[in-house]
């Protein structure tokens, strides 16, 4: 790799680091509007929906998800689970649900208008 | 909200241990009349309940971040020293050197300490939202 490259991808790497930093919330409420699930599975989703671009600790998640029951914007049923202990199944509560409505319509649809979907048309990546 | 976790609970079970081990050992060097010994035990005793407060307190935030900017434990930690320091006294475990006006004037002056400290955490809580810090809340 030349030395451009290397600098290009270091300065790609930099930016995505930040520009990751708190999307961690949107993909548990994605995984969670798709149903109710256990940490495991919303890591799974998590993971598949973003491409692999995400990855998350189940540490994290069952940190995250404490502090979201707490606002009350999550909460969770008890579940059978496979041959062992029972489980926790995570959902959104109509709070949850709510806040991720106003949060997608004021933040993340202005990427569908067309203007800016054209803009987003990507060119041949190096 | 839940205010007393497991890891406020384990430093408290911590602290009561290292205070009785602090009180006695007090005692029994006051009554051996080991006086210079006393402000190593002390300073022991001090650097070992902050280690205490630092390790359970990072793991307390790192499981679910309570904004109180270390209210809890200090409070935790008042109470659990100054009890044991009265139950001491009125067990009547203290030397000779000891009484109980010290432990009154101590109990005093940190507890102006304590409201202080109370003060700040209620003037924290303004940046909170049902005790979590705003910026803590989503990641």
């Amino acid at each position: 790799m030349s030395e451009k490259d290397k600098q290009f991808y270091e300065l790609l790497a930099a930016w995505e680091e930040t520009y990751k930093k708190g999307q961690l919330t949107l993909w548990i409420f994605l995984a969670l509007k798709d149903g109710k699930k256990y940490v495991d599975e919303i890591k799974a989703f998590v993971e598949d929906a973003s491409n692999q671009s995400m990855t998350c600790e189940e540490q994290s998640l069952y940190r995250n998800l404490r502090k979201y029951q707490h606002i009350g914007v999550v909460d969770y049923e008890r579940g059978k689970g496979n041959k062992g202990p029972e489980r926790k199944y995570f959902f959104l509560t109509a709070l949850g649900r709510e806040l991720l409505d106003h949060f997608v319509s004021r933040n993340i649809n202005l990427f569908f208008n067309q203007k800016v979907k054209d803009l987003l048309k990507t060119e041949e990546p190096l | 909200m839940k205010l007393i976790t497991h890891h406020l609970v384990k430093f408290g079970l911590v602290l009561v241990a290292l205070t009785l081990a602090f009180r006695a050992g007090l005692s029994a060097m006051l009554a051996a009349h080991q006086f210079s010994l006393t402000w190593a035990l002390s300073t022991l005793y001090g650097v070992a309940v902050f280690m205490s407060g630092w390790i359970f307190g990072k793991r307390d935030k790192v499981y679910f971040p309570v904004y109180d900017i270390g209210f809890r434990f200090h409070l935790a930690t008042y109470i659990i020293f100054m009890l044991i320091a009265e139950v001491w006294h009125l067990a009547g475990f203290q030397s000779q050197y000891e009484n109980m006006n010290s432990v009154h004037i101590t109990g005093l002056s940190w507890g102006a300490g304590l409201l202080l400290h109370y003060v700040f955490y209620r003037i924290a809580g303004r940046d909170s939202l049902k005790g979590l810090k705003r910026s803590d809340i989503f990641e």
